[in-house]
């Protein structure tokens, strides 16, 4: 099922994974053991296909994930450190919504199904936010096994959870085994692995140096800590014992190999056919299918809109920063009569540039803090829907702002801004502010200072778009028709269709680790 | 390395040598502008340092391109070493053109939409360099700059069409008629603009190094970390 070989990452100087060399077959469950910093989380993210290796060949269910990302991702399940669960959706919300990402055709029975077996159909319609960390805990291994996938990574599952949750979790895991899934875990918690009878691999400053398929439960926590201690330096004893473990794996690895064809009614090897042949996985439970593009974007924007019902606090926090701006805006500029009909145009733009730029800040930290872009990213969507989707979802919310505002001008300014024209203008500008600004949002997002530094990325990059939305409002306002102001609606449509393009070409990057 | 070391060494003598020759006609060999006097030569300063400035952002939008699509760190030393230096260059542009308009238009600044956008270019490299540091992944660091680069730079086209429609007091040096200079001014006009250009080439160079020795140290720093645990 997973077969590593050679895989080195370096984040910039610092190598995080040294050569590693892992095979897993399928059915088989491996915990992955070792210090802070050994590894384990960069390992477990490459093989989500949400890291990228720096050398070496990574082969899931045969597929290598750099040419067929998509397929891979359909057969993986991946519960990180965080939840990757929206804390404004329900439980219900939340699984509907990656069904969709997934494409699953029998979505609401498997919804019902899972909901039951993790012990939450009774509070599938609340918001995510009121549950304890057992439950989210138990939602999220929902959600990595949404797509009945063949193969399960988790990342220190049993992380902050109480006796009784994790007794939960371990019998969620074990039903796992018990139906062919193939799992490999990382803890730091060894005594509690390594008494469940797996296979356990010790990672320490990037590489393996221990791999045996069932240590002793009493020995093995001395062994581990004299493992990490000494790997640095690699001491006679811990290279022959990690060799005699790795032999006796290779052994077991057969064995469970043999049981693990039987199951599936297969004869031949059927590991070394899963790496040669790059077949994928035939999981009798699973029927993947291709999402289609338009139904992620909407799956997406809907997400989007269904979170925001729940709190309005974007909407909310935008209109009246909006409505606070139109004020001051009024006070500082002592507008009045033909001087605020003048002024109107530019304190309008004004004033949505600078209640647009919160509301895209909230709105991508709103998709930061539960790890929702990584959830995205272990889905097969196509990156350019990742961003129509979010692009799509903030011009809904920009334009619902708008609605309100543009009237409220109106009044306060004496102006007839409910034309054609100028709404047309207020589209093609917002449009383009959206474009831009989920771009930028995405990379201030990811950065020390995200809410600061968005306004700072953003505004000096809206300036032509800013002064030809102001020149062709007040064109507008004085009487001109949209023919008639020529160059500046080009300016709005050239900008928008530049804007999109560079989005779709870099947003890719942006998102991915 | 020795042949580096050498490369480096004549590059900041000869673009030494080219600023000095530029000064000198700037002082010397140009003639006195008939209606704006002496002050008129800051014009070759800032002319010169606009273009420079301009191309260094050229030379971070193909070094962020490169960097996108090769995954190489050589690429984004040179995207932020020309980033970094371009800016030097368009922040003496913005100075030169303030002491310049003071006598001729009575004021330091006015919003004339060249000057304004000469004061967008340098705040999208501020917020450029500002990005930079605040990105805690070098990777990320790299990916990021490298879309913003690219970002701002495709911008640039839109506000040159900004000024054309929008009126301007600025003067037309360059129009589809010809230049209005006379010749000599015309040679220290190149001159000097080649002066700056050897001089950003060589500043460039000089921050690529630095980077490289800060790699370098780095590496050692990890190494040593590595051998004392």
């Amino acid at each position: 099922m997973i077969d590593v070989q050679g895989l080195t990452k370096s984040f910039g100087p610092r190598q995080a994974l040294a050569g590693v060399d892992l095979r897993v077959a399928p059915g088989e469950c491996v915990v992955l053991c070792g210090p802070n910093g050994a590894g384990k989380t960069t390992l477990l993210r490459i093989l989500a296909t949400l890291a990228r290796p720096t050398s070496g060949t990574v082969r899931i269910a045969g597929l290598d994930p750099a040419q067929a990302g998509a397929d891979v991702r359909q057969h993986i399940g991946f519960l990180s450190h965080r939840t990757l669960l929206y804390d404004d959706l329900t439980a219900e919300q939340n699984l509907a919504f990656y069904a969709r990402m997934y494409a699953i055709p029998d979505a609401s029975a498997r919804i019902d199904g899972l909901l039951e077996r993790v012990g939450l159909t009774a509070r599938r319609h609340d918001l995510v936010r009121t549950y304890s960390r057992g439950m989210q805990q138990r939602l999220a291994v929902a959600r990595a096994v949404l797509h009945r996938p063949p193969l399960v990574l988790l990342d220190e599952p049993y992380t902050g959870l109480d006796p009784l949750a994790a007794d939960a979790l371990t019998a969620l895991l074990t039903d796992l085994t018990g139906e062919g899934c193939t799992l490999l875990l990382t803890s730091h918690n060894l005594q509690t692995d390594v008494t469940l009878n797996r296979r356990v691999v010790v990672l320490n400053r990037g590489r393996i140096v221990y791999d045996a398929p069932h240590p002793d439960a009493a020995t093995f926590p001395a062994l581990y800590r004299e493992l990490v201690q000494e790997a640095g330096s690699k001491t006679q004893d811990a290279r022959r014992e990690t060799q005699d473990a790795r032999r006796e794996t290779q052994e077991a690895r057969g064995k469970r190999q043999e049981s693990a064809n039987e199951r599936v009614g297969e004869s031949a090897d059927h590991e070394l056919r899963s790496t040669q042949h790059a077949a994928p996985l035939q999981n009798p439970k699973s029927e993947i299918r291709n999402p289609k593009f338009l139904c992620q974007v909407w799956a997406i924007v809907a997400k989007d809109i269904a979170a925001e019902l729940h709190t309005r606090e974007i909407f909310s926090a935008m209109f009246v920063f909006a409505v606070l701006a139109l004020l001051i805006f009024s006070f500082a500029l002592d507008l009045r009569g033909a001087l605020a009909q003048a002024a109107a145009p530019g304190v309008l733009w004004a004033t949505i540039a600078f209640a647009g730029t919160l509301g895209l800040s909230r709105s991508m930290v709103r998709e930061q803090q539960t790890g929702g872009i990584e959830g995205l990213l272990l889905a097969p969507v196509d990156r350019a829907a990742i961003f129509f989707g979010k692009a799509l979802g903030n011009l809904t919310l920009m334009l619902a702002v708008e609605v309100v505002l543009i009237p409220l001008a109106m009044v306060m300014f004496n102006v007839g801004l409910l034309r054609g024209g100028v709404l047309l203008t207020a589209m093609l500008g917002t449009l383009a502010y959206a474009a831009v600004g989920t771009l930028l949002a995405a990379i201030a997002v990811n950065t020390r200072a995200r809410e600061v530094l968005l306004p700072v990325l953003l505004l000096p990059l809206l300036t032509p778009l800013l002064i030809a939305a102001v020149k062709a409002t007040a064109a507008l306002l004085e009487g001109a028709t949209w023919a008639e102001i020529g160059g500046w609606g080009q300016i709005l449509v050239v900008y928008n269709l530049i804007i999109i393009a560079v989005a779709l070409l870099t947003f890719g990057y942006v998102i991915e680790e | 390395m020795g042949q580096k070391r050498l490369v480096d060494r004549a590059l900041v003598g000869v673009s030494g040598v080219a600023f000095l020759v530029a000064l000198g006609m700037v002082f010397f060999y140009a003639p006195r502008e008939a209606t704006m006097g002496e002050v008129q030569r800051i014009f070759y300063f800032h002319v010169a340092s606009a273009w420079v400035g301009f191309f260094g952002f050229f030379v971070t939008f193909v070094g962020g391109i490169g960097y996108l699509a090769t995954n190489h760190r050589r690429w984004d030393i040179l995207a932020f070493s020309s980033a970094e230096v371009g800016l030097v260059y368009i922040s003496m542009t913005l100075v030169t053109g303030m002491l310049w308009a003071k006598p001729v238009w009575g004021t330091y600044w006015t919003w004339e939409p060249r000057l304004t956008i000469s004061a967008v270019q340098w705040l999208l490299y501020v917020a450029y360099v500002m990005l930079r540091g605040s990105v805690l992944s070098p990777e990320r660091e790299a990916r990021f700059a490298a879309v913003y680069g690219i970002a701002a730079f495709v911008t640039v086209p839109l506000s040159w069409f900004a000024i054309r429609w929008w009126r301007t007091i600025h003067p037309v040096i360059v129009s589809g008629e010809g230049m209005a200079l006379t010749p000599k001014m015309i040679h220290t006009l190149l001159v000097s603009v080649a002066a700056f250009t050897l001089v950003y080439a060589t500043l460039l160079r000089q921050r690529i190094a630095l980077e490289h020795e800060r790699d370098r140290l780095a590496a050692l720093r990890l190494q040593d970390e590595a051998t004392a645990s």
